[in-house]
């Protein structure tokens, strides 16, 4: 997983946080270590961030989010999407076979290749990773249904990282 | 200077890189196969891709996937470490072409010296003294026997897309000729996709001297003094040392200044090093690597110059650190590069290092990316790391190592410990009396079950 910067402000190419989103839910994890508090809720304009002891952070906020693993003082390595993380062990999981940039439709304002629910034939392209201007058709290993789509649009994605899941 | 530098590479190579990016304050991108995600480098770059399987032509080999992942980071400068695609001259043109910097020569000069051929001829051009030899390759139409005896058993026949001391054949009589070029020339073709092959007196007892060299690419070079790689296995460098035991500082000066104005000549980029083989006083030059070696931190060590850094700063533009008056040798190195091998079978020995402790105090340095649990992966080299160690002469260098190898720790797996322990020990190591075929005259001749502990 092409893994966040730790403590400064995003890279643009990586990241799907903005910078001062990921610093809410820091300060606000801390806050909560500092205190004897359980949740923190807030909301401001455009995003609306709960945090809570010992459960994953949960936010509702513009499409390009990513959940984060639980935020807990022991943390120290970057915050690495815990859900992705587990989805890569999923019987039904497409990992990507390459390196780009992932993309749901064949063109922008295209439809999407696929939604959640849809049902999908062996060989039928699911989405497309786009890598030095070359658009690479990714087709799903297997017949079944897409139960879940792990990627935004327009997300770099690295060998290996979980794209969709077909059960 | 660079904002972003993708690290082609893995093991201790890619941790050193990664830390003189840090020291010039310049963002990281490890790319790694899915058999080195736990990968200490990895763990401390800002930014990891996964490029591939755990094979190297799939992964550190990738050129698209390097190429992709340069695009997904925004990285603007790659850094190819040594191995790998570091003296690919295509890879580098293709950087350029995506306007992505390599860090290393110029394309036209890793060509120029990645085939020994051309190298040796342009040595010669440049003025730097070669092995007696055929003026190129051998042709179907060559009386090899007669360029044999011109020459002078016995004979060396050496591929030309060889190098790294691959693809080598010795013929001691005219009578072995024609079998080592025939043997020679299908190994060429196999392992480097080229028959070619050209011979070269074989001399019986030299030594191998090498010489650092540093070029702004504007017409500006410096050396930066000698590393004597006698000791190896298999053409394969086992302990460096620097200065050489046997080199005068005239003898020092002398070819030192050869390499530097042949690099100056050529408007060499970037860091180099010139081989050569010593015999009676004489240098005999045999290749030239384009990259920074994996013996690089001798001369650290003893020039209190960073050739990583230094490499990076020059590859932006910058000047060279220092004029050749102020290149200093001070002390002397010895570096050992610990194998995760049987010590005398020389097997490898991949699998998790249960326990590691390396070694420290004045002077002592460990370049390795290695931690305690961390399982060394069977498919790419076995170097678990290089315990290089600094003295103010090379008597207290001897005995600062023999110090640091006994304290040094690493369980689990079967390393080269115990040899390098026996060698420090050994009269001719200390006397600094050997030559290139020491080391394997000495494994040959150690009873099957003796060694240090």
């Amino acid at each position: 997983m092409a893994r966040q910067p730790q403590d400064k402000s995003a890279d643009k190419s990586a990241a799907n946080f903005k910078s001062d989103d990921s610093a809410i839910i820091r300060e606000l994890a801390m806050l909560l270590d500092e205190t004897s508090l359980t949740e923190i809720e807030i909301e401001r304009a455009g995003l609306r961030v709960r945090v809570a002891r010992n459960i994953s952070v949960m936010a509702s906020m513009p499409a390009n989010f990513q959940s984060a693993a639980p935020v807990s003082a022991g943390t120290t390595a970057s915050i690495t999407p815990a859900a992705i993380a587990d989805m890569a062990k999923h019987p039904g999981v497409v990992p990507s076979p390459m390196v780009g940039t992932a993309y749901w439709s064949p063109e922008p304002g295209a439809k999407p290749f696929i939604e959640v629910g849809s049902k999908v034939s062996a060989g039928q392209t699911l989405l497309i990773i786009e890598a030095m201007k070359t658009m690479n058709q990714i087709p799903s290993p297997r017949a079944g249904t897409v139960t879940q789509i792990l990627i935004e649009d327009g997300q770099p994605v690295e060998f290996g990282e979980p794209l969709v899941i077909i059960e | 200077m660079f904002d972003k530098i993708l690290i082609a590479n893995r093991g201790e190579i890619a941790l050193r890189v990664l830390r003189a990016c840090k020291e010039l304050g310049i963002s990281t991108v490890a790319v790694h196969s899915t058999a080195d995600a736990d990968a200490m480098h990895v763990r401390l770059a800002d930014e990891s891709v996964c490029i591939g399987p755990p094979p190297s032509r799939d992964s550190y080999l990738n050129i698209p996937a390097l190429l992709a992942a340069c695009e997904i980071t925004g990285a603007d400068a790659v850094h190819p470490g040594y191995g790998f695609l570091s003296e690919n001259a295509r890879f580098a043109e293709i950087l350029a072409e995506h306007n992505l910097h390599f860090i290393g020569p110029k394309a036209e000069h890793i060509r120029l010296m990645g085939d020994k051929i051309e190298a040796k001829k342009t040595a010669r051009k440049l003025g730097i003294p070669v092995v007696p030899g055929s003026d190129g390759a051998v042709g179907p139409d060559d009386d090899a026997m007669a360029l044999g005896k011109a020459i002078g058993f016995p004979v060396l026949v050496k591929a030309a897309a060889g190098g790294g001391g691959r693809g080598m054949k010795v013929a001691q009589t005219a009578d072995d000729l024609m079998m080592a070029l025939s043997t020679a020339s299908n190994e060429a073709k196999s392992a480097f996709g080229d028959a070619s092959v050209y011979l070269e007196k074989y001399l019986q007892k030299p030594r191998h001297i090498e010489i650092q060299v540093l070029g702004d690419g504007r017409g500006g070079a410096i050396h930066l003094g000698e590393r004597d790689c006698s000791l190896q296995r298999r053409h394969q460098k086992v302990w460096e040392e620097g200065p050489s035991p046997v080199l005068t500082a005239a003898a020092r000066a002398k070819i030192g200044a050869t390499c530097a104005k042949a690099m100056q000549d050529m408007k060499y980029l970037g860091v180099g090093t010139i081989e050569f083989l010593y015999e009676d006083g004489e240098f005999y030059f045999i290749e030239m690597n384009t990259r920074i070696q994996v013996e690089h931190p001798v001369t650290e060590m003893i020039t209190d110059i960073d050739l990583v850094l230094e490499q990076i700063r020059i590859a932006a533009g910058g000047d060279l650190p220092a004029t050749q008056d102020e290149v200093a040798l001070i002390g002397h190195a010895i570096e050992c590069r610990i194998n995760a091998e049987n010590p005398q079978t020389f097997r490898p020995s991949p699998g998790k290092i249960t326990q590691f402790h390396p070694p420290g105090g004045l002077g002592v340095r460990i370049d390795s990316a290695v931690y305690q649990g961390y399982v060394i992966p069977p498919y790419y080299d076995s170097l678990v790391g290089k315990l290089i160690v600094h003295g103010k002469t090379r008597g207290e260098c001897l005995m600062r190592l023999r110090r640091a190898l006994d304290e040094m720790v690493v369980d689990g797996i079967e390393t080269t410990l115990p040899l390098f322990r026996a060698l420090v020990r050994e009269p001719g190591i200390i006397d600094g009396d050997y030559h290139i075929h020491w080391l394997e005259q000495y494994l040959a001749g150690q009873p099957a079950d003796s060694k240090a502990t």
